[in-house]
């Protein structure tokens, strides 16, 4: 058995018994009072009835008493609401903005608990399904969380139950706030599935309900129709100071030493003063005051500029280090406030060149100063490739001069000359007398590299896959280029060294040196990422099916097995701050997440969305409850005058 | 009672009686009291011839006088449920008065007949006469018991048919009939008797003082009357109870009957010595 609707019986009930027992006493409290004769009190009775057919109302305390209760229940079966709103079957996609933003304080406990709320009271003010309605269209409405990606966490229901659960499951995020996912996944909700729902296409498009606070980075490329968004803005004030950069690096030079450098900025009408902690591996180094200046109006007369001002920390270390750097003034959001980098352990670059003899070559890399310089033929290398490469990797660079190697471990290749095979680039033949016609002198790796004076006496004609990074061209074909392969960057080089005059140029060392640097950076970015909210933390080479547990806000020692090609993907990182990543038997890695962005630090609300040159304006109240049944009210009104009505009448009964 | 012995009925008419007694009757017979002469005929008796008138008229007129004779007094005492009712109770003062008229009833040779009805007579006391009947009236008073609903009419008819003589009719009751008053008092009404309604309303009767919601029985016949108790229904009340009276006493005045309105907490004393000798029952 099942109630559709035991709220109602329970109330009838509630009130109804109790009313009955009450009018059972009011009945048996007349009091009996004999007399001699009812003969003159009929005719007075019925001389007063006679007499005045509109007798003055008495001052009957009782008769008020009833008439206000008669009156509240004749109001509750009126079925009064507070406000109607949305009079006929609707369709509405209530879209929440989780992003990093709406975390902030200024309204309690948070935007994104005030959007719930406002949603939450969308929904509950929705009209109430009709019973015994002809026509089954119901209003229904749908729900889409935000912040970088659209999640659906409810589809269009017309269930309140359903929306309140959904919206409640809905949980903050760190993530930039992007509407265009959202958007697509809205309409295409909308759109009438079966074909048959002819009489639902012919209906408005479904309304959008944006609760956010504005602050969506994707705005300006979105469109929507006339009235099709209503926009709730959330927040209150735009008071904020933040970490908005942070890099941690060694230095070149020095690579003991370690460099910190963070931008702070504040969004406040008012100059932000706080201090700045500085901790190395959660032991504070240094406590600094700053003083931020305020929002200033740019120059176009419209923008405000947030007040800006870079810090910069050092220390010393050999080791690898998580850097943190926090802010101690404690403001509406704070995941700004906090900021991660991991520094890797110092290490010289290890370099392997496989050749047959290459001094030129040999001296060049040498140059470079690298902490490791080996030197193999093609044979060794397979064979300490087959062992040693799987589980360790041991260099940084793997030099190929004009070899041809069968295997390749995951690493960082820089090729002269002969391709290696199996990467998708084939030698269409032997090139002549080549001079380099265009290059990319701005790329990392020709940077201050002149190629005007090279001249190849013989190269390779390379057919590159299309994602290849072409960076230097001969006239006939590619001469330098950029290739990533199953987890492997080579920089391939079409033509062998010592068949050009490129020994005797500066440009070869600068490109060997520049090469090492990139590949290095390369191999570092693969292992001390820097992320941003959202973001997937992957590890890759790895044994395979190996155990990690990964420990961050928000996430307790989760435990994930690497797949059969040695990786582990963490699906997002949705919290900014820190993550780790245990591995057994390893050394436990550090991810930092960190917000980072200054759109989600401008926590100030937007009154008027920009949509494509389209303005919404926000609407002007926060939506309150409309559509709200009075009845219940009424009915315990009507129950509490019975009562005093009651009260009033056993004590006159007493006097 | 030594003051009850100086009052005497009296009778506005002269009514007949049954014996010689102390009341002129408007029989011509044996007495002092001139009446008025007539003519002689044949056979009259000639020791009532006034001489006198034939001395100077040379005509033989005959003296009349008028013959004394006793009174009946009858007294009706409602003694039905209602009259239990009161503080005072009507009934004690109906009683009272009863007794006081009684008592001055027999001690002036008058024939006093006391009916005691409710539903019709129930019971009844008739030719007393003389000082010696105090006892046995107020052994009736005292026997006399309360109860039961009112039927005036009947108690009325079964009076007259009972034929106890002629003379004064004093009705002691609250007159509240539902059937009416005024079917039974004209029974009463006739040349044979002399009426007087003494009509006996408890103080609660006269002044309410009920309040709240009330659900009103009457005493006989469990009649319910659902009122709520107000200013202006207790006014209306006031307004019904004097407009009743009123009509009574109107009712009476035009055939011939005395009225007198009493409250059971008024003084039977003061009640018989002064009121109805001013409304002229005694003298």
């Amino acid at each position: 058995m099942e109630w559709l609707s035991p709220m109602i019986g329970i109330w009838a009930a509630a009130v109804s018994v109790p009313l009955l027992v009450l009018l059972y006493f009011l009945k048996l409290k007349r009091r009996e009072q004999l007399i001699s004769s009812t003969l003159l009190w009929k005719k007075a009775i019925q001389d007063m009835q006679v007499n005045a057919p509109f007798q003055k109302i008495r001052r009957n305390i009782l008769l008020l008493l009833q008439l206000l209760a008669l009156g509240a229940i004749l109001l509750a079966l009126a079925g009064p609401v507070l406000r109607m709103m949305g009079t006929g079957p609707r369709r509405y996609v209530l879209l929440i903005d989780r992003s990093a933003s709406m975390n902030a304080t200024d309204i309690l406990p948070s935007r994104l608990a005030e959007a719930k709320r406002q949603a939450r009271v969308f929904v509950e003010s929705l009209p109430k399904d009709r019973l015994f309605s002809l026509n089954q269209a119901q209003t229904q409405v749908m729900a889409i969380a935000f912040d970088k990606t659209a999640r659906v966490v409810c589809n269009f229901t017309s269930d309140r139950q359903q929306l309140f659960r959904a919206i409640d499951a809905i949980e903050p995020g760190d993530g930039a706030s992007q509407i265009g996912q959202a958007l697509v996944a809205a309409r295409a909700f909308a759109q009438p599935v079966e074909a048959d729902a002819s009489n639902q296409s012919a209906e408005a498009p479904a309304r959008l309900l944006l609760f956010s606070d504005g602050r969506i980075e994707d705005l300006p490329q979105q469109a929507v129709g006339q009235d099709e968004l209503e926009y709730y803005a959330i927040g209150q004030h735009p008071d904020n100071l933040g970490i908005i950069a942070m890099q941690a690096r060694r230095d070149f030079e020095d690579t003991q030493r370690v460099d910190v450098f963070l931008t702070l900025a504040n969004y406040g009408p008012n100059s932000a003063a706080s201090d700045v902690e500085f901790a190395v591996n959660e032991t504070v180094v240094s406590v600094r005051p700053v003083n931020v200046d305020k929002e200033s109006l740019a120059s176009d007369g419209q923008t405000m500029l947030a007040g800006k001002m870079s810090m910069e920390f050092s220390f010393r270390s050999d080791e690898a280090a998580v850097v943190s750097v926090r802010v101690l003034k404690a403001d509406a959001l704070l995941a700004d406030n906090t900021a991660y980098a991991v520094v890797s352990a110092r290490k010289n670059l290890s370099i392997a060149l496989v050749s047959e003899g290459n001094a030129v070559l040999r001296s060049a890399l040498k140059a470079c100063g690298p902490g490791r310089l080996d030197e193999m033929t093609a044979a060794e290398f397979e064979a300490k490739a087959t062992t040693d490469f799987v589980v360790q990797q041991p260099y940084d660079v793997i030099v190929l001069d004009n070899v041809t190697i069968q295997t390749r471990p995951r690493a960082r290749y820089l090729v002269f000359g002969q391709p290696p095979a199996g990467i998708d680039v084939t030698v269409g033949g032997e090139l002549e007398s080549q001079f380099v016609a265009d290059w990319r002198a701005r790329h990392p790796v020709l940077q201050y590299v002149n190629l005007n004076t090279l001249f190849a006496a013989r190269g390779l004609m390379l057919q590159m896959p299309r994602d290849a990074e072409i960076l230097a061209e001969f006239t006939k074909g590619p001469a330098i280029s950029v290739l990533r392969r199953q987890g492997s960057v080579f920089i391939l080089t079409a033509f062998d060294v010592l068949a050009t005059n490129w020994p005797f140029e500066p440009g070869f060392v600068l490109y060997c040196y520049n090469a090492m640097q990139y590949l290095a950076a390369q191999a570092s970015a693969e292992t001390d990422g820097s992320l941003r909210p959202g973001e997937p933390i992957i590890v890759e080479g790895l044994p395979a099916r190996m155990e990690t547990t990964v420990t961050g806000p928000g996430i307790e020692s989760l435990k994930l097995t690497a797949t059969d090609a040695g990786l582990v993907r963490l699906p997002a990182a949705e919290h900014a701050g820190l993550y780790r990543m245990d591995f057994a038997g390893r050394e436990a890695k550090y991810f930092a997440v960190n917000l980072n962005d200054e759109q989600e630090s401008r926590i100030e609300p937007l009154k008027t969305l920009t949509l494509s040159g389209q303005e919404v304006k926000a609407a002007a109240k926060p939506l309150s409850r409309a559509n709200l049944p009075l009845w219940p009210y009424l009915v315990l009104a009507a129950l509490g005058l019975c009562l005093l009505e009651w009260w009033v009448y056993t004590g006159k009964m007493k006097l | 009672m030594a003051r009850l012995d100086g009052l005497d009925l009296a009778s506005r008419r002269m009514l007949r009686g049954q014996t010689q007694g102390q009341r002129l009757s408007k029989r011509r017979g044996q007495s002092v009291e001139f009446a008025d002469h007539r003519q002689y005929t044949a056979g009259d008796d000639l020791r009532f011839l006034d001489w006198n008138i034939y001395a100077r008229l040379e005509q033989l007129f005959l003296k009349l006088f008028l013959e004394e004779q006793d009174l009946t007094l009858h007294i009706l005492m409602d003694v039905s449920e209602s009259t239990t009712m009161g503080q005072p109770s009507k009934a004690l003062f109906i009683r009272k008065m009863a007794a006081a008229l009684g008592y001055v009833g027999v001690v002036h040779h008058n024939r006093v007949a006391i009916s005691a009805f409710a539903n019709g007579v129930t019971m009844q006391l008739a030719n007393q006469r003389g000082r010696g009947c105090i006892s046995r009236l107020a052994e009736f008073l005292l026997t006399v018991e309360n109860g039961g609903p009112t039927a005036f009419e009947k108690a009325c008819k079964q009076v007259v048919q009972d034929r106890i003589g002629s003379g004064v009719v004093v009705v002691l009751s609250d007159m509240l009939f539902k059937e009416g008053y005024e079917a039974g008092l004209k029974r009463l009404f006739s040349r044979h008797y002399d009426v007087y309604v003494i009509q006996t309303l408890s103080p609660e009767e006269r002044q309410p003082t009920l309040s709240g919601d009330l659900k009103l029985v009457d005493v006989e016949d469990a009649d319910t009357a659902e009122v709520t108790m107000s200013a202006a229904l207790v006014s209306y009340y006031r307004k019904t109870l004097a407009s009743y009276c009123d009509q009574l006493q109107q009712f009476c005045t035009r055939h011939g009957a005395g009225y007198v309105l009493a409250g059971s907490d008024a003084s039977a004393e003061r009640l018989t010595l002064n009121t109805l000798r001013k409304s002229g029952l005694l003298r």
